[in-house]
């Protein structure tokens, strides 16, 4: 039998002449009929751009610069664009990250198939309601949701509807890239597990894009590891768990670990005992506020939002939570999203005031706060936000978006305040710093950007850090370099920590104590180590089993 | 990124000392860069051409007129002759001289009353979007007003209060009447920059509202003030015509708008005198095309999709 894919020393560039960017440089690989292959790399390895290539959807600047792309023995890349729409059907799908995003809000989902089956024919005018019904049972879904709007679908079965319209062609191929990326941790296992099986029901062939190995290995039988546009290995997924032959294979996989283990391991943290916060009393010299330390006061707080429209019930965010955060100490609230959790930043943050409860920071009473008071507060809650790529000004340098909450928040002006600047980028760990300071945000990496959020949050050296998944948008592996940074601001400093994530092992490895939030309630509180180790709430227990990990089960 | 050093700013040399870095971009070349985006998209290359001949005629007008503007006492309604290339008025000043002096008073409007109303845009449209609650709602009120007041009768009721005030009068009631529009667009642009998180980080770095908006804001909607200008420029000098032509200005003032008032006054077209009508009412499409023209390549400094040449 002949390989369905055949690819042979493809190479993609971005732009051309000597400027140009190599995004995939001379891979070949074969894909055999009914194979689930995987393909993972971090962000800018080149996989997406491969992606679009094989789907025949590369946009300039990308540019096919050599080699062939053979399915079926048919170069894709020769395609006219009429003829790349014929090969659609029976040919290459491909089910985008964004998929959830491509539907057309003012049409039901009727309607987009109408759309595919008018195009190329291949269904009976008669036949289209029946063919419609079936493709979104597959995706499991009922009939019902083809009289719907996109906007009247969550997430996760938007992007199942988009499966099945890749689905309604009938291809040979189906590309994933991050199918589950978006989708929140709960739903994003249960799209997985369909896509698995219509996989294997259906007997198409499926490439998996994706930057989490955990979920390729999960569900293909073959990985490739692609690393700055070329291939790095090749094998069945038992061999890449068991025998990685490459040094960037071991070091992906070296960041999985499972939550629940006895020890916890992850590059950074090797060895790493969690102490009790007074055990290291702070040792930077410029803390000077040390004795009044506050704590934060969360009492039976509850935030109801109002119904989104007419006839709905309206939306309880939060329900009757309480705790408090010690000075010295890290806390992890964990949740699915639409647990509150975020929600509950804002209350402390004084960005949302609580319907009832109150919210204290020592004596300060977060929850009346007005807007011009909100510096008071400021000065010692400060928050690291999830997406670096958005939290830093694309037109300021480095410089000023440090030296804004310096001068605001300590007085101090010009060469002391400039001094201060480069001694933040120096507890973050960018140096040179001077040479950092210069830079504006699109010349650093995301790690390197998350740094700087991270710094100016201490810039008015705060008491209280509040991390809103501080490391979901980064690379694997630059996540350790981050969190390891985060606690060693909380040793080193004092700064008592907030962490808001969906992820347990990062939560297992930076925390002291954990509250799982489930529909804004409090379902499980205690010791990180303990509760990750014994749930006994089955909420917990759910999210715990949705984190992919290679090593637990048995890989296909 | 080109590893080309920057100039020699004092900061930037003690930071960029140790670098094998790519340095960060100085002003000069981001505007340099800006202006070779433009400058690449056909359509604008045309209106940066055509305006740019304009302006050096307004500017050198006295060394290219062959008369003055209101010299008159040559042959009245004369045809186009080698003395006079585009014939005489009814009053006897020369056509063509008439036609570069007036190309004075027109960029001259549309620039001033352009920038007046983009700045007020800037304004309103800002900070309307950034206030919540009360506040935003009187805003809302009063912009919702200018917008649904039909535009020409505002300016000939304006126009007509403030009877003989001159070229100030008629910038006056343009920006009045221009400005809202802009707001509009530029409060729905704040709007979705203030959700970001870079402005939530800004309130987090205890920064004054004042400056959030226009220090962390504006800077990102640039391209859109601009392209909100030219459009505003556009509409100026087509409402200043609109109104001299209707004899609401100071029609002793020489510029197109009074010219086709006269010509209309005189019946140039009765007389078989088309170059009176045509030659301004030519003038005023071309400078006013220039403009849309220019938004063209301005639209492809925020949106790299829209610039040409690189489609497939």
């Amino acid at each position: 039998m002949t390989a369905l894919l055949e690819i042979t020393d493809l190479s993609v560039d971005y732009g051309e002449g000597t400027g140009s960017t190599h995004a995939v440089n001379h891979v070949s690989f074969t894909l055999e009929h009914g194979e689930f292959v995987g393909l993972v790399g971090e962000s800018g390895s080149g996989k997406s751009t491969f992606g679009f290539a094989v789907t025949g959807l590369s946009k300039p600047p990308a540019r096919i610069a050599g080699g062939s792309i053979l399915l079926d023995g048919v170069d894709i890349a020769s395609l006219s664009t009429g003829e790349l729409r014929e090969q659609r059907h029976g040919g290459v799908a491909m089910v985008l990250q964004s998929g959830m995003n491509a539907l057309n809000p003012v049409r039901s989902i009727r309607n987009h198939f109408v759309d595919i089956f008018r195009a190329h024919g291949h269904v009976e005018r008669g036949d289209w309601g029946s063919r419609a019904a079936e493709l979104v049972g597959k995706v499991e879904l009922p009939a019902s949701v083809l009289d719907r709007y996109p906007g009247e679908l969550s997430g996760g079965m938007r992007q199942r509807v988009s499966i099945a319209l890749a689905l309604s062609l009938e291809p040979k191929l189906m590309v994933f890239d991050e199918p589950t990326t978006a989708l929140d941790v709960l739903v994003q296992h249960a799209v997985m597990d369909t896509i698995i099986e219509l996989q294997k029901k259906e007997n198409f062939t499926a490439l998996l894009i994706s930057h989490d190995l955990g979920i390729v290995l999960e569900s293909a039988q073959r990985v490739l590891v692609m690393h700055e546009g070329e291939i790095v290995e090749d094998a069945p997924s038992r061999q890449i768990l068991e025998r990685p032959g490459d040094d960037y294979t071991k070091m992906l996989l070296s960041h999985y670990a499972d939550p629940r283990a006895e020890v916890v391991e992850l590059p950074g943290f090797e060895g790493r005992h969690r102490a009790p916060a007074d055990a290291h009393p702070p040792t930077v010299s410029s803390r000077t506020r040390r004795k009044d330390q506050k704590a934060i006061v969360v009492d039976h707080v509850s935030k109801v939002y109002p119904a989104p429209r007419r006839g709905e019930s309206q939306v309880t965010a939060v329900d009757d939570v309480s705790f408090t955060l010690e000075p010295g100490q890290s806390l992890a609230l964990v949740g699915a999203s639409g647990s509150g959790k975020s929600t509950l930043a804002k209350l402390i943050t004084a960005v949302e005031k609580p319907s009832s409860g109150s919210v204290r920071f020592g004596d300060l009473d977060v929850g009346s706060l007005r807007r011009g008071q909100f510096r008071r507060l400021h000065r010692d809650v400060q928050m690291v936000f999830q997406d670096p790529y958005a939290a830093l000004n694309p037109l300021h340098t480095v410089e000023y978006t440090l030296t804004r909450p310096v001068v605001n928040f300590t007085g101090l002006k010009g060469l002391d305040a400039r001094r201060r600047v480069l001694e933040l980028l120096d507890t973050v760990g960018l140096s040179p710093v001077e040479e950092f300071a210069a830079k504006l945000p699109h010349q650093l990496s995301g790690g390197q950007r998350q740094r700087v959020v991270i710094a100016r949050a201490l810039a008015s050296d705060p008491q209280v850090i509040i991390a809103d998944e501080p490391v979901s948008m980064l690379d694997v592996s630059l996540r350790a370099g981050v969190l390891a940074l985060l606690e060693d601001l909380r040793e080193q400093w004092g700064v008592s920590l907030l962490y808001i994530t969906h992820d347990l092992l990062s939560a297992r490895v930076v925390t002291d104590n954990i509250m799982v939030l489930n529909g804004g309630r409090v379902v499980e509180r205690g010791n990180t180590a303990e509760v990750l180790r014994n749930p006994t709430d089955e909420y917990t227990i759910r999210l715990l089993d949705a984190i992919p990990n290679p090593g637990r089960q048995d890989v296909a | 990124m080109s590893t080309q050093s920057i100039p020699p700013s004092t900061r930037a040399v003690r930071a960029i000392e140790q670098a094998s870095i790519a340095p960060a971009p100085s002003p000069l070349k981001v505007v340099l860069r800006v202006a070779s985006t433009v400058w690449s998209n056909g359509k604008a290359r045309i209106g940066i051409i055509i305006l740019g001949l304009f302006i050096l005629i307004a500017v050198f007008a006295p060394l290219i007129a062959p008369y003055g503007a209101r010299q008159n006492g040559f042959d009245r309604s004369a045809d186009a002759s080698a003395a006079h290339w585009l014939g005489t008025t009814a009053a006897g000043e020369d056509v063509l001289s008439q036609l570069i002096w007036g190309s004075q008073i027109s960029i001259f409007v549309g620039l001033v009353a352009g920038l007046l109303s983009t700045v007020i845009a800037v304004l309103v449209g800002l900070s309307w979007g950034y206030v919540r609650g009360f506040g935003a709602d009187v805003i809302n009120f009063i912009v919702n007003l200018f917008l649904v007041i039909p535009g020409l009768p505002l300016m000939i009721v304006i126009a007509a209060y403030l009877s003989g005030g001159g070229i100030g009068m008629i910038i006056v009631v343009v920006v009045i009447t221009g400005w809202a529009w802009g707001a509009r667009v530029l409060r729905s642009q704040t709007q979705s920059l203030r959700s970001r998180d870079f402005v939530t980080a800004a309130v987090f770095s205890g920064e004054r509202p004042f400056r959030i908006v226009f220090r962390e804001i504006l800077p990102n909607m640039t391209s859109l003030i601009v392209g909100n200008f030219f459009g505003a420029a556009t509409a100026a000098i087509l409402a200043e015509a609109g109104l001299e032509y209707l004899g609401l200005g100071d029609t002793t003032v020489v510029s197109w708008g009074t010219m086709l008032f006269w010509a209309q006054n005189s019946n140039a077209l009765l007389t078989g005198q088309w170059a009176l009508l045509f030659a301004p009412g030519l003038c005023i499409a071309l400078l006013a095309t220039s403009l849309t023209l220019i938004n063209f390549g301005v639209d492809g400094i925020s949106n790299p999709r829209l610039r040409e040449g690189k489609q497939r």
